[in-house]
């Protein structure tokens, strides 16, 4: 990730006040509460269990830990989960 | 992605199992093709719940292929298979329908009628009368103008003083007020005699035919025979004729009213209070809420909120206003009270007195106390006091 490539994008972006996420291809996450999580730009499911949703994004994999975890919407662009959330990190 | 969920809806989507063990690839492969998947739960290991629409359902052949997964439909919803359900059972439906419309046909024409108020007309004259104008077991409750009914009725039926038609679902209740029997008129051949209608002084007595029993100047009282219609003659056997005589005379009326000298006047201050509730079948939903008046004039209007063709729904929004009085105390002079007093008592004595009655003369006195005033009117009127009674 901290390719030169990368660090010129992100001076760019920094200078024309453009949003990271879509000119740097990261995630933008956003949590509603404990029962909703949305990714933005993400790259695919990596595993998908009841308690445990790992997601392949642009940052990294996102490991979303809680109860009855469901895939509300999974679209190009785009991933709703549901459920009762109890952590969410990179790992 | 709500307005994709009622797409999905109207073109009819799967509820679906899938099982094997690349499940995540399997999700992965679907969102690349471009398969929308949604509310996807995860059963146990191996196993997802999805829910897709049935266009996609076909793409995901190959995508099983390359994930070696297995799909099973669970339910199918959404409008096409509702329709398909319906369309398998079409006769059942069209029963239904057919049903209300039916209900609807038979309850717009009126199957019955009712007839109260009836005394001594037959309740079958009635019946065909109406049926001549146009209501009869049968007929189309929309082609019924109450008004003209009633109006007609009443032309053609002389008897009938007042005629109501309503119409409740299919009955019609025709309400109906006969005329009282007219005073029987005594024929010329029949004997009768004459009496008094009430006390009074005979100013004159013209007898044309029977005997007279009283002179011009004697006191009568009420019911007293004036002219007698048997006529006795010595040698002669007794005689009955018809009476006929004019019979003027001077009666009495008079009435008292009391004018209080306090006088309370109510005026309206302009202020109105609205209220608002519903009327469902005669039952009121209503906010008690306080009126902020004392004195006040009350005010309903009704309205009925769905109709549906000749069907008024018994849902009624009732709007009550409320108008504010104030009450003044206004103290009247002598003179004033005077003048109201005398208005009032010539109203009252015109009441009383007949039409053809000629006023001789008039008299009010005043009999003052301290809160009020009694006025009393006495008025001398001339008129004919003589009324015939058949003699049996």
């Amino acid at each position: 990730m901290s390719s030169k490539s990368y660090k010129i994008k992100e001076k760019i972006s920094d200078a024309l006040e453009l949003p990271k996420d879509i000119t740097l291809d990261i995630p933008k996450i956003v949590i509603l509460g404990t029962d909703s999580v949305s990714i933005e730009n993400h790259k695919g499911i990596i595993s998908y269990k009841d308690n445990e949703v790992r997601i392949n994004t642009g940052s990294g994999i996102l490991t979303i830990t809680g109860h009855k975890l469901a895939i509300k919407s999974i679209i190009l662009e785009e991933i709703i989960i549901i459920g009762k959330i109890d952590s969410i990190g990179y790992r | 992605m709500l307005i994709l969920r009622i797409w999905n809806y109207l073109r009819g989507y799967a509820i679906i199992i899938v099982k094997g063990i690349k499940i995540e690839r399997f999700i992965n492969l679907a969102v690349v093709n471009d398969i929308y998947l949604w509310d996807i739960e995860k059963i146990d290991y191996t196993t997802i719940k999805a829910k897709i629409s049935s266009k996609d359902f076909l793409k995901l052949r190959s995508i099983v292929r390359k994930t070696d997964s297995n799909i099973q439909i669970i339910e199918k919803c959404g409008i096409p298979f509702k329709l398909k359900k319906i369309k398998n059972r079409k006769w059942f439906f069209a029963g239904v329908a057919a049903l209300f419309i039916f209900i609807y046909i038979l309850s717009s024409y009126i199957w019955m009628i009712e007839i109260y108020g009836l005394q001594n007309i037959d309740e079958q004259v009635i019946i065909d009368n109406l049926s001549y104008e146009g209501l009869k077991i049968g007929v189309r409750k929309n082609k019924i103008n109450k008004r003209e009914i009633e109006n007609k009725m009443l032309i053609r039926m002389p008897e009938l003083t007042w005629v109501g038609l309503e119409i409740k679902g299919t009955k019609a209740f025709v309400t109906i007020v006969e005329k009282k029997p007219e005073p029987q008129l005594i024929n010329r051949d029949e004997p009768c005699d004459i009496i008094a209608s009430k006390n009074g002084v005979i100013e004159k007595i013209l007898v044309l035919n029977g005997d007279g029993m009283v002179k011009d100047g004697d006191t009568v009282k009420k019911n007293q025979l004036l002219v007698s219609g048997t006529i006795i003659r010595d040698n002669f056997p007794e005689r009955y004729v018809h009476s006929m005589a004019e019979v003027h005379a001077r009666t009495w009326y008079e009435d008292v009213e009391e004018i209080p000298y306090e006088q309370i006047e109510y005026r309206k201050s302009g202020k109105v209070y609205t209220t608002y509730s519903m009327e469902i079948i005669n039952r009121k939903l209503e906010r008690n809420k306080k009126i902020p008046y004392e004195d006040y004039n009350k005010r309903e209007r009704e309205i009925y909120v769905l109709n549906f063709g000749s069907y008024v729904f018994p849902i009624k929004l009732v709007i009550t206003e409320y108008e504010e009085l104030v009450s003044m105390t206004k103290i009247i002079s002598a003179d004033e009270a005077k003048t109201i007093c005398e208005e009032r008592l010539n109203t009252k004595i015109k009441l009383q007195i007949p039409e053809d009655a000629v006023i001789l003369n008039q008299r009010i006195e005043y009999f003052p106390n301290e809160k009020s005033l009694i006025g009393k009117i006495y008025v001398e009127v001339l008129e004919d006091i003589g009324v015939k009674v058949r003699i049996y």
